[in-house]
């Protein structure tokens, strides 16, 4: 780019790729003026609807996914790094970015953020590549979390990228649904926020003292245990009916441990132990009916 | 407490990696193990049950230097990490030197961060140790899921007195390093204050 010294009105020519998108100090070699050089804010390209930009680290994936999406008719750009990828979102506007989340100079996150924060780049749609092997013991929506549209697992590219960009589009095309003003919480929709951990917990654990709360907490991590090491006897067991019988040793166990750690005068203000195992049996029953 | 061998005139430091059930402790100790020049290592000893792992291996981190004349040895170990294993956990921390307590990142794994850590306390005060006395570091696991807590929100929970921090991605290598060195240099410093 061409830049003219305000001061001693000579033209400099400063190549592009040395002007940060922040900004870079450049000093006058005529009359050692120190200039801060921007580069000139770029206009707001439409979305191009066929392009898909790529974002990851790995090469072998980058191929992969390209193989998929042009087979599908798309035409692709790729990016091994976060700051590549925010450029090449700015530049190109495609309608969607793949971006891993573990992308090398920027986390993939991050980038989709920036993408969804950016009003040139808003409405590109963003899916986040993730080494989620166990979709089962996630219950928070990829909306919500950094503004992508949605994530697929790595090893699950092949089988599903197809599908999941096909619902983005439907998505897209159908209009938007109005939000229902919120409603009070239900008892059944404040015992599930309690189980779900630190986020949703505040309502129904404000009232209650700390000492419970530990009580419920040891009894919860218990049962995420249980579930984290033997996730499909767990699904089984659930479906059955079965969960105590199944898993009475581990529970006998829990209980010791409950004993051991919360004292008597707690353990007498109710039987936090069962009705935390109650919900978790409700809950996972919810989540298997979805 | 660091152990003296005035024979081989090596001072052995243990450093335990603590955290919930599989939040990435023996990731961790593999990178390391898997990055560190054979010389440099001991065997990776890995006691493993069908449902809990305790993994254990020394090596001799030639870069530390010696203090005194004394080469400086570092043992980690890792901890099972389920609920249920606390004599275990306890068993292990004794003699403890430094800690490292890997966080699970995930919602759903907060509550396991919240109980791990308290039952580190407790198991530590059990010896007569404070935490805050100790070196001590946290690694927020497993940065690369989806189904997060914002880092800002782990350190509000787990980390009010602000120890040093670090994001990682145990599976990738990403954080393991820079946590072993910021523990590493904190029970280096204790050794030279001490000895």
């Amino acid at each position: 780019m061409i830049v003219i010294c305000p001061k001693c009105r000579v033209k400099l020519k400063i190549a592009d790729e040395k002007v940060s998108p922040e900004g870079t100090r450049f000093k006058c070699p005529k009359c050692t003026t120190i200039l801060m050089v921007k580069r000139p804010a770029s206009k707001i390209r439409e979305r191009q609807d066929n392009l898909v930009l790529v974002a990851h680290g790995d090469n072998s994936v980058i191929e992969k996914v390209s193989r998929i999406l042009e087979q599908e008719g798309y035409q692709v750009i790729t990016a091994t790094n976060g700051i590549d990828a925010m450029v090449k979102s700015l530049r190109e506007h495609p309608f969607l970015a793949l971006i891993d989340v573990a992308l090398p100079k920027i986390y993939g996150f991050e980038v989709c953020k920036r993408i969804k924060e950016r009003k040139e780049t808003s409405d590109v749609k963003v899916i986040l590549i993730t080494s989620v092997y166990d979709r089962s013991r996630y219950r928070r929506p990829p909306s919500s979390i950094y503004g992508a549209d949605d994530y697929i697992d790595e090893p699950e590219l092949e089988e599903r990228l197809s599908e999941k960009i096909r619902q983005l589009l439907t998505k897209e095309e159908a209009p938007p649904e109005k939000e229902a003003p919120p409603s009070p919480p239900t008892e059944e929709t404040r015992e599930k926020e309690s189980v779900q951990g630190p986020v949703g917990e505040k309502v129904v654990e404000e009232a209650e003292d700390a000492d419970i709360k530990r009580a419920r907490r040891l009894v919860r991590t218990i049962l995420s245990d249980i579930a984290l090491y033997n996730p499909k006897q767990v699904e089984e067991a659930i479906e059955r009916g079965t969960f105590r019988e199944t898993f009475q040793t581990q529970l006998k166990e829990g209980m010791k441990l409950y004993q051991l750690r919360i004292p008597q005068e707690v353990r007498q203000k109710g039987d936090f132990f069962n009705e935390e195992i109650e919900r978790f049996i409700e809950e996972k029953k919810r989540n298997l009916m979805k | 407490m660091s152990f003296i061998n005035y024979s081989t005139r090596e001072i052995n430091c243990k450093i335990v990696y603590y955290g919930p059930g599989l939040c990435g402790k023996t990731t961790n100790l593999q990178f390391i193990y898997k990055k560190t020049n054979p010389e440099q290592k001991g065997k990776l000893i890995s006691l493993a049950t069908e449902s809990e792992r305790t993994l254990f291996f020394d090596f001799l981190p030639l870069a530390l230097g010696d203090i005194k004349g004394f080469k400086v040895r570092f043992h980690l170990y890792t901890v099972p990490g389920q609920v249920f294993y606390a004599a275990s956990r306890k068993l292990i921390l004794k003699g403890v030197d430094g800690v490292v307590f890997v966080a699970d990142s995930q919602i759903e794994r907060m509550d396991a961060n919240i109980e791990s850590l308290e039952d580190l306390r407790i198991n530590l005060a059990e010896y007569g140790y404070e935490l805050d006395r100790l070196p001590f570091v946290i690694q927020y696991n497993k940065r690369d899921l989806p189904n997060i807590v914002p880092v800002s929100e782990m350190q509000k929970i787990l980390n009010p007195d602000n120890v040093p921090f670090y994001e990682a991605i145990a599976s990738q290598g990403i954080g393991v390093f820079e946590t072993l060195k910021d523990v590493g240099k904190q029970v280096l410093k204790e050794l030279k204050k001490n000895y």
